[in-house]
């Protein structure tokens, strides 16, 4: 990418969609996409853990976003992707219904969760990407419909 | 290698050092309570400790060092004999490699230590120096030893030589020699001869070699109480020729310690070679010979012929050839980090998976009658595969296995600790140290058993008093006893103190509501004790026979438990205590039963089930809404898993179902499933931190496919099944008495 607009530092976000909403969390954080492989079930795990699959030999627990975040539960789906994330003190697989695209967002592209969503909003959002439209040479060209909810991981995952 | 690595490594190293030193000076211990003080023993102790701080040095520990340093210096005069073995000495070691232990952990940790004991410490060891035995500086005197031989002596050797001197114990000149080729071994192989007979004080080179340079002729100082023929025929096949060192005139030294007169043997065997004249003979022999003394500290002051024969002064006397052989075993040895082995288990682990799909493969292929030829083929590969992996398997796994001696040595080293806090007087019987079991099972096996040990001691064992009243030895006594039972290995940990009051375990347990007045009335003994285990008896006021501080038996269930073992106790008030721990070998790799459950596959370790059968719906009753079965005239609780686990089912056919009974630490259930798919060896992984509160599995396992089964804990199921206590899931159970 060149041309890139001075004092905007930007960073990457890997977007992607849970029941009808779109989320982004932090691209350094997301250490592959999966295709969801087969899930044990564990048995009195909480409700959002689906259950466990083996990456490559290393036991992996699964995490339904939807159901941790309260959405509509719902069976994986072709689109669906396993996030292998980096977790508090673990690798978690993180169950989403699609993953969308890479987001490049600047600290002006950001806004504060509070000022979009209230004084309510759960600590697991880190803020409300509003990704700008771009030409081709990086320059902004006007704001799109998109909203991202970025995610906290340390907190959704704690 | 990068920082952590190494510092790991330190860590891994420093630890082994102080348990070894902690060894040999229980050995010392011993050894000098039974009136000598072992040479070797202090010597192996110095150089342990020399290694420790040339270690904290290089990873800038310095207190670490500091501590070392002292205890090298009094260490140092304990070889030179200027401080001599007594009780407060060995205390004060003791001390000192408890406080080293410390440091080394919380080092590891990162953290900063306590250092109040330091200073006191230092100041101990500080004060024991100098004031140790004197010297008799004629003591040497009337021996023929070329004072250049006595010069080149190390400070060490010399006072092996005079202890020996002044024990009166016969000195001997074993002139060996060897092919330069193999000298480790030849040399390694004499000193293990002739150690049991005798101590060797010094090797000397002669520097006399062949012109061909194929042999190395080496001089040994020994000193030994064993009669000549003995020593001969001990020595037989050696190249050695030996010498008796004769003493002079005795008359004149009247001053020295008696020392008994072993007759002369006249009859010194020959040579291996005809001794020439040009051979330089450094410790006298029946000729007394000697230089002019030239060294006030080792000078002899009689010589009656002047001008011996010289002998050349090798420039580093010090046991060249002895440490080079210890540089040759150390060799052979190699320190590997755990976790390169469970590594390669993983690989292994994998290359079994390849292995099933080998011969699902084979098996397809036999269908095919075109492809005969390739199949058999393939089938004679697969065996082999199949055989060499096993191999590998079991080789991997005995690298792994550690004997438990390791953690009873440390045990034997707080039980001398506590029982000294607690001012009783304490046996450790140890029996069956050298049973093996896996490095990590050992390393977590330490804080329970100390905690029993430490429960026994406290608590069980009477004060001093009390054991005399009741007729009892004074000295109490904790055995320890390991041995392998099949794929187990059993820990005994007895004692002959006060045992368990059952009445109070269970009034306890009534006023805590974990039973009813009822059951109480009902429980047997034996049961009753187990209550001990539930989390709530480890406060002091619960039990004062048998609490500890602040951490329960419950700690030391459940760390049992985290490696696979159960653990038991029994007690008889006024005999004893008796703690048994039951735990798998190993916990690397095993073999598992999978069963099926409502479309789910299990793993279950095999260890842990007595048997299998059909279930029988006519052998089945309900007793108070709970289901049991009797199997040949016995009550078998029953569980069925799928409600245990709140699996739903996809409407349950009328097939038949089997019962899997599990059996651990002599207690038994039932488990109901769908199906039984065999048997497989499965590598056990561990879930992860976010399922940690799951209580019923002992990890996951792949199952090839990429498909993860979960691993039953078998104990842990057994406990919620049968545990009294225990409310969850109360429907799926029964208690079947």
């Amino acid at each position: 990418m060149r041309a890139l607009p001075s004092g905007e530092e930007r960073e990457e976000y890997l977007g992607f969609r849970a029941d009808k909403e779109m989320f982004a969390v932090s691209l350094a954080l997301v250490r592959e996409i999966l295709k969801p492989p087969p899930i044990t079930e564990v048995p009195r795990a909480r409700r959002d853990i689906l259950g466990i699959v083996s990456v490559r030999g290393q036991i992996t627990t699964v995490i339904d976003l939807r159901r941790r975040l309260n959405l509509r539960a719902n069976d994986p789906t072709v689109s669906s992707r396993v996030l292998l994330v980096q977790g508090n003190d673990e690798v978690l697989g993180l169950l989403v219904d699609e993953v969308t695209q890479v987001y490049r967002l600047s600290p002006l592209e950001i806004e504060p969760a509070t000022s979009v969503l209230g004084a309510n909003v759960g600590s697991h959002v880190a803020g409300i990407g509003r990704p700008r439209m771009r030409g081709l040479r990086g320059e902004v060209q006007n704001a799109s419909d998109e909203v991202l909810i970025l995610l906290d991981l340390a907190a959704l995952l704690s | 290698m990068n920082a952590g690595d190494a510092k790991d490594e330190f860590f891994g190293e420093a630890q082994e050092l102080i348990d070894a030193l902690a060894r040999d000076l229980l050995a010392l211990e011993t050894s000098a309570r039974g009136g000598g003080e072992d040479p070797e023993l202090i010597n192996d102790i110095f150089r342990s400790v020399h290694t420790l701080k040339g270690l904290s040095g290089l990873f800038g520990l310095s207190r670490l060092g500091t501590l070392t340093h002292e205890l090298e210096n009094r260490l140092d005069d304990m070889r030179m004999g200027r401080v001599s073995v007594t009780s407060s000495v060995l205390d004060v070691l003791f001390r000192a490699v408890e406080l080293l232990g410390r440091m080394l952990a919380s080092a590891r940790r990162g953290e900063a230590d306590d250092d109040s004991e330091l200073p006191s410490l230092l100041a101990s060891l500080k004060s024991g120096a100098g004031a140790g035995a004197e010297k008799v500086d004629d003591e040497l005197a009337p021996f023929d030893l070329d004072p250049d031989i006595v010069r080149v002596l190390t400070e060490h050797e010399e006072h092996r030589l005079r202890t020996n001197v002044r024990n009166g114990t016969p000195l001997y000149r074993l002139r060996a020699r060897f092919p330069i080729d193999r000298i480790d071994k030849a040399l390694d192989e004499l000193k293990q001869l002739a150690k049991p007979l005798g101590e060797i004080i010094a090797y000397l080179p002669t520097g006399d070699l062949p012109a061909d340079g194929t042999l190395f002729e080496l001089d040994i100082l020994y000193a030994s109480a064993s009669p000549l023929e003995q020593l001969r025929n001990r020595l037989e096949g050696q190249d050695v020729t030996i010498h008796r060192i004769a003493r002079k005139n005795a008359g004149s030294h009247t001053s020295l310690p008696a020392a008994p007169e072993v007759p002369q043997s006249p009859a010194l065997p020959p040579p291996p070679r005809a001794p020439t004249d040009r051979d330089s003979i450094p410790l006298a022999l029946d000729k007394p010979f000697g230089d002019p003394p030239t060294n006030e500290r080792t000078a002899l002051r009689e010589s009656k012929h002047a001008g011996g024969i010289k002998t050349p002064v090798p420039p580093k006397p010090e046991d060249e050839a002895s440490r080079a052989v210890a540089a040759g075993r150390m060799a052979h040895t190699v320190r590997v980090d755990i976790r390169r082995l469970d590594h390669l288990m993983n690989v292994l682990g994998e290359l079994a998976i390849v292995r099933g799909s080998l011969a699902r493969l084979t098996e397809r292929l036999r269908q095919h009658a075109t492809f005969r030829d390739l199949t058999s083929e393939l089938h004679r590969l697969h065996r082999a595969f199949d055989r060499n992996l096993a191999e590998m398997q079991s080789g991997i796994l005995e690298v792994r296995m550690v004997p438990l001696g390791q953690v009873f040595e440390r045990l034997a080293r707080a039980v001398r600790q506590i029982a000294r806090q607690n001012e009783k007087e304490i046996r450790l019987v140890v029996t069956g140290a050298e049973t093996e079991v896996d490095k990590l099972i050992v390393e977590e096996l330490s804080d329970p058993l100390l905690h029993i040990v430490r429960n026994s001691i406290d608590h069980g064992i009477e004060p001093q008093g009390n054991r005399a009243a009741l007729g009892k030895p004074i000295e109490g006594t904790i055995a320890l006893n390991a041995f392998q039972a099949g794929n187990h290995v059993i820990i005994e940990i007895e004692d002959d103190g006060a045992g368990v009051d059952h009445d109070r375990v269970l009034a306890t347990a009534l006023k805590r509501g974990l039973l009813t007045e009822e059951q109480a009335r009902e429980i047997s003994p034996r049961d009753a004790i187990n209550y001990l285990f539930l989390p709530g008896f480890s406060t002091r006021d619960a039990v004062t026979d048998l609490s500890g501080r602040g951490v329960g038996l419950d700690v030391v269930k459940t760390n049992i438990a985290r490696l696979g073992g159960v653990v038991d106790v029994q007690s008889e008030r006024g005999i004893g205590t008796k703690f048994t721990i039951t735990l798998p070998i190993t916990l690397a790799i095993l073999r598992a039963l999978l069963l099926g459950v409502a479309g789910r596959t299990y793993a279950l370790p095999l260890s842990s089930v007595a048997e299998a059968t059909v279930l029988d719906l006519r052998a089945v009753r309900t007793v108070e809404g709970r289901e049991v079965m009797s199997l040949r005239g016995e009550t078998l609780p029953l569980c069925r898993l799928e409600r245990l686990f709140s699996h739903e089912r996809p409407a349950k056919g009328s097939h038949r179902s089997y019962v899997v009974v599990v059996a651990l630490g002599g207690r038994r259930v039932g488990i109901v499933v769908d199906e039984l798919f065999g048997q497989q060896d499965i590598v056990i992984k561990a879930l992860g931190p976010s399922l940690s509160s799951v209580r019923g599995f002992a990890g996951a396992t792949d199952l090839g496919e990429q498909r993860v089964g979960l691993v039953l804990d078998a104990a842990a199921l057994l406990d919620e099944v049968l545990s009294a206590g225990e409310r969850r899931g109360l429907e799926a159970f029964s208690v079947g008495r």
